[in-house]
């Protein structure tokens, strides 16, 4: 994805002006936040599959950008660190126990947004997206949305090259097995059925 | 029928799904009260450090002496027993005294190079996250960038650094609070095992052999439960992790499942993360060896890293630590969960910090940690009789220094 360029530093430029650091701090967090916010919570959705464990993701990461905004100062870097932590978190174990002890509700989960061109297809492969093991959905998030390199991807991971290769391997692989039918352009609706 | 490529289909069913999604949910006034309630914890849990910690528990004399003198060090399984400090020891690395050697080897990751605490230097031939003595030469854990090469491979080198091995896709590996023994995990392109070998030298053996299964259900030895046992967890490959004891090729998890952390092979018990609460990770020190599994306390107001070689302490991190360590480290009592000593970071105001992941137990009696203070890093050794002493040996470059033994 594309990051978009915000001019942040506006304020640290009228330096021979008094000003309230935090204010400062604030001002420049709240830029950041309007125009990254909407990209950013897609991400969160995709990782999520669900519009509150989005808000979640991305209100905890960014809560954990605010607290380390002066140390960051590379800020081309931020929709790195704010897309490390919701995948980490998401990631989590300890975090989905939680999520599966706090919100097993009858609520029936959010069916995203299907495009009047969509033969269907695209909803289809997003349920079976959602059902892959967390590392794997990260792996084909990052990959197929955010569009990373492999070695991004590693990188926001914590995780060697080759397991995301095999990552995405297994992920596809899982894809495959669980719509055979309509993904095998080598099988025939006969075979489908 | 769609004969377009599975990827092209992903990614475009992964755009149709989230590209109209306009939203912007939260409020500056919604990531500040959450930004409040994460530095909250952090104050009412007062302790540890480090979100991933590598457990590493170094006897002093061990990390005295090179591979050749081994056998004269002492073990280090009865300690004397130190002063011991109370409440909240704040950490500055500018007003601490500083020494100029460290109690234990030190990694300079841009060297790289081994920084041993006798001030002797070893330049390694490649980057290693951790080192130890092994035979006349050491064994490690190879950090590989190239495509197509695992992330990390154990290494056997000889006294001239040379490898000696085929490297191997590892875990990590641990070494005997005593020094005495050294293990690691190993994939062979068909199952991972746990090797156990005596650090002097002579022929590795498998002392955990798992089923056959993928590289990715990664195995790594988080530290010994007794003289000739070994503690390791395993990855699921969906990111669970479970924790084995035991021998031979049918190893056994621990239930809970315990995501272990380090072991003590003196008490015989297994550090790790256990269950949550409020969205927060909780965890546990468990029996490893008799009744194994068996909760001995819990705590959710720390995340529960190494043991202390006596087995008498273990150090806890903030729960909410982040990317940029933990605001404290708390020692705590092993036997019972009470909060002993709580080390602070002194961070200016404004500045991110914390200790990072890789620390070291220095005897029984201290702990040798990294503290960031926003771009800067100091390594420090945090005497439990409340004692701070900043490690002013120099490195190489921007990476700094790291321990290098994993215990």
């Amino acid at each position: 994805m594309t990051a978009t360029l915000i001019d942040m530093g506006a304020h640290e430029r009228q330096a021979d002006a008094p000003v309230d650091r935090q204010a400062v701090k604030d001002a420049d967090f709240s830029a950041y936040m309007s125009a990254r916010q909407p990209a950013l919570y897609r991400t969160a959705y995709l990782l999520a599959g669900d519009h509150a464990g989005a808000e979640d993701l991305l209100q905890n990461a960014f809560a954990k950008l605010y607290l380390s905004w002066d140390r960051i100062r590379d800020r081309e870097a931020l929709d790195g660190y704010v897309r490390r932590i919701m995948v980490n978190e998401n990631n989590s174990l300890w975090r989905r126990a939680w999520k599966r002890k706090e919100h097993s509700t009858e609520v029936m989960p959010d069916t995203g947004v299907v495009d009047v061109y969509d033969d269907g297809m695209g909803g289809a492969l997003w349920s079976f997206v959602q059902t892959l093991p967390p590392k794997q959905r990260s792996v084909i998030v990052l990959r197929y949305y955010e569009q990373l390199s492999e070695a991004e991807i590693a990188d926001v991971l914590g995780i060697s090259v080759g397991t995301v290769k095999s990552q995405a391997s297994r992920a596809l692989a899982g894809l495959r097995a669980r719509a055979p039918q309509s993904l095998n352009p080598h099988q025939t609706g006969e075979d489908a059925r | 029928m769609n004969d377009r490529p599975l990827e092209e289909q992903v990614h475009d069913a992964l755009h149709r799904t989230a590209d109209p999604l306009d939203r912007s949910p939260l409020s500056v006034t919604d990531v500040r009260t959450r930004a409040r309630r994460i530095q909250r914890r952090r104050t009412v849990a007062a302790g540890a450090a480090v979100a991933a910690v590598l457990a590493i528990a170094v006897p002093v004399g061990l990390s005295l002496v090179d591979p050749g003198q081994r056998s004269e060090v002492p073990p280090a399984t009865q300690p004397p027993a130190p002063t011991i400090a109370s409440g909240i020891v704040k950490v500055d690395p500018l007003s601490a005294e500083a020494v100029e050697q460290a109690p234990v080897p030190l990694l300079d990751v841009d060297g790289p190079a081994l920084l041993q605490p006798d001030g002797s230097t070893v330049d390694l031939p490649g980057d290693y996250e951790a080192l130890t003595p092994y035979g006349d030469g050491w064994i490690g854990v190879a950090i590989n960038d190239a495509p197509g090469v695992p992330w990390s491979t154990i290494e056997i080198l000889d006294a001239d650094l040379e490898v000696v091995n085929d490297p191997v896709a590892t875990g990590g590996l641990v070494v005997s609070p005593d020094g005495t023994r050294v293990a690691w995990s190993e994939y062979d392109g068909t199952q991972w095992r746990v090797r156990l070998a005596d650090a002097a030298g002579g022929p590795a053996s498998d002392h955990l052999v798992f089923p056959p299964g993928p590289e990715d259900h990664e195995v790594a030895p988080i530290g010994f439960v007794s003289d000739v046992e070994v503690a390791a967890t395993q990855n699921d490959g969906r990111g669970v992790l479970s924790t084995f004891v035991g021998g031979g090729d049918s190893p056994g998890a621990l239930p809970g499942p315990v995501e272990g952390r380090s072991a003590s092979p003196v008490t015989g018990v297994v550090a790790g993360l256990k269950g949550s609460q409020d969205g927060r990770a909780c965890s546990a020190v468990v029996e490893g060896v008799a009744d194994a599994g068996a909760t001995l306390w819990e705590t959710c107001d720390h995340v529960l890293g190494p043991i202390s070689p006596g087995g008498q302490y273990v150090l806890g991190s903030d729960p909410e630590a982040d990317a940029y360590g933990s605001p404290t480290l708390t020692v705590l009592d092993a036997a019972t969960g009470e909060e002993v000593v709580t080390f602070e970071a002194a961070l200016p105001p404004r500045t991110a910090g914390g200790f990072a992941t890789q620390l070291a137990w220095a005897g029984d009696d201290a702990v040798v940690a990294r503290l960031f203070t926003g771009d800067d890093s100091a390594m420090m050794r945090l005497g439990l009789d409340g004692t701070v002493e900043r490690i002013d040996v120099a490195s190489s470059g921007a990476s700094g220094l790291t321990v290098a033994e994993p215990g």
